[in-house]
């Protein structure tokens, strides 16, 4: 029997898609290159391949008409670009990727988007950021970390968490390394668990004044950079971090094919969830189309998607707006939407607008950290060593 | 009142794009805004509070901090004085100061600090004075922060 799985997603005609591309290649060369060519060689290489990439991938993610596949390419490559861009930093900073005592005493720690839950409650009483972070100026400066967290929030919402954070690649990329989950049956009131962390962690660094989601749990120390072990504490710090790691990032989404530290972790993500209230964007089903299939519950990285959705007609608040469900609906009867628009209406539309403001925040924020990884290769190529 | 409801999300989708613009574009100007309009500071138990008193030395300055109590609400019980020796240069190789943070006209602790092995002592007057919490090299100097408490201990 034929089934109709063919007819969605839809992609957009072939000379939209071209003329939509070409608007993001001029945007694309501008912000990218901050209107100038690069004079090194390496730089060159590394501009014209970040470009012919992002690009790329949105003509594929328009003239296909899936989402998920192409942003996650895009969002894993993000991922792991800051990976080999901030440790080099580091060790030609540093000469290694452990904190020392100095750089904290002096404040000239790298702020990071996951401390931000931490710092409004003693914020807004103390009038003080709890972080040993520069508030202006230096390399991931405190206010241009929350300039970039106001403008996704007021853009992309929860798509912050699969659209702009450059950790979110890493598990999203794990996850699709196995073709079928291992681990097929997880509660799904686990979705909750990082409510209640954020809820600990925001208490806990009030009560402290210390971002102490950073000091004790922070999976991501394990490839960006950790205090240098010099007592117990640390000892045990070092330990907890380095096995969420391995477990969280690394292992479990391996095996369930879900995106668990984002989903069952994150005090971050779980505060972008509320503040994606004053997001335009949603994604919503249409309950006349919909055959209750269940796939978009099979598929969802965030275990988003659940029977009340399917009856509600949209994803449940902690939906991260990859795009999974809407490419793996086989009635087309998932879609990013509007608010205040009609359903299903005119969803190649609403598509459209979420694509060019999710995109385009992907590839003006990752641009310089993709060609400073793609530097760093060619130098490892040709130099034998990442860093000068 | 659907289709004005469908304008609005329109025009808000619309406002998203121009959003991510001004995120980037606008970014350092956002940025120093932000700081200026909502007057925050590093928080004191990370800088060390501010600089209260600056004493010259004729080849390095000793910059004193205030004392360090701040909570979330009111003050905590115990807290810190951190004192700053600059530039590493102009050192000496040992350092002796007193400091009276009391303002009472006496001295309240002395330090001394050994800037070639960074081995350093302290002499609490005060009964609040307990210990040294940290002594650090910086990148251009020493630094020590003394711990204080605001309950005195009977066997102090």
């Amino acid at each position: 029997m034929k089934t109709d799985t063919h007819q969605v997603p839809q992609g957009e005609g072939k000379g939209r898609t071209i003329v939509l591309t070409l608007v993001m290649a001029v945007i694309t060369v501008v912000m990218f290159s901050q209107g100038k060519m690069p004079q090194d060689p390496k730089e060159m290489i590394a501009l014209v391949l970040t470009l012919l990439f992002a690009n790329t991938l949105f003509f594929l993610l328009l003239y296909t008409g899936r989402t998920d596949r192409y942003r996650a390419i895009y969002f894993s490559t993000f991922a792991v670009s800051l990976i080999i861009s901030f440790v080099s930093h580091m060790f030609e900073a540093r000469g290694s990727m452990s904190l020392s005592e100095t750089k904290i005493l002096q404040c000239e720690v790298p702020f990071c988007h996951l401390v931000i839950p931490m710092t409004l409650v003693p914020m807004a009483i103390t009038k003080t950021i709890i972080f040993p972070g520069s508030l202006l100026g230096k390399y991931a400066s405190i206010a241009s970390m929350f300039v970039i967290w106001i403008g996704a929030t007021l853009a992309l919402g929860r798509g912050f968490c699969s659209w702009v954070c450059f950790y979110g690649g890493l598990d999203d990329g794990f996850s699709r390394v196995l073709k079928r989950p291992v681990i097929r049956n997880i509660n799904p009131k686990w979705i909750y668990l990082p409510f209640a962390v954020l809820l600990l962690v925001a208490l806990t660094a009030a009560v402290y004044l210390s971002p102490v989601y950073c000091s004790w749990l922070c999976p991501f120390k394990a490839v960006t950079e950790f205090q240098a072990v010099t007592s117990t504490k640390i000892l045990i710090q070092t330990i907890i971090f380095v096995g969420l790691f391995i477990g969280l990032v690394i292992v479990l989404p391996i095996l369930t094919k879900k995106r668990t530290q984002c989903a069952f972790l994150c005090p971050f993500g779980a505060m972008q969830s509320l503040t994606n209230k004053i997001n335009v964007f949603d994604v919503r089903i249409d309950k006349e189309k919909c055959v209750k299939c269940k796939r978009c519950i099979q598929v969802c990285p965030t275990l988003s998607m659940s029977e009340e959705s399917l009856e509600q007609g949209c994803a449940r608040i902690t939906c991260m707006k990859c795009g999974k469900c809407i490419d793996n609906c086989p009635k087309g009867a998932i879609s990013y939407h509007i608010k205040g628009t009609d359903i299903p209406g005119k969803r190649n539309a609403y598509r459209l607008l979420f694509l060019f403001a999710a995109f385009l925040f992907l590839a003006i924020f990752s641009s310089h950290i993709i060609q400073d990884g793609i530097v760093r290769v060619l130098k490892l190529i040709t130099t034998g060593s990442m860093i000068s | 009142m659907p289709k004005i409801r469908s304008i609005f999300g329109y025009m808000w989708a619309g406002a998203a794009i121009i959003v991510v613009f001004a995120t980037f574009l606008a970014s350092d100007f956002f940025s120093r805004a932000l700081v200026a309009s909502s007057g925050v500071k590093i928080s004191p138990w990370y800088s060390g509070g501010e600089v209260v008193q600056t004493l010259d030395h004729g080849s390095y300055r000793t910059h004193v901090h205030r004392p360090v109590f701040d909570a979330l609400i009111g003050e905590k019980d115990e807290g810190f004085i951190q004192v700053n020796w600059e530039p590493l240069a102009g050192l000496p190789s040992v350092i002796e100061e007193s400091f009276d943070y009391s303002g009472d006209g006496k001295a309240d602790f002395s330090v001394r600090v050994d800037t070639k092995t960074g081995e350093a002592s302290l002499a609490p007057i005060n009964p609040m004075v307990v210990s040294i919490r940290k002594t650090a090299k910086l990148d251009d100097g020493w630094m020590i922060r003394v711990q204080l408490s605001r309950t005195i201990k009977k066997d102090r």
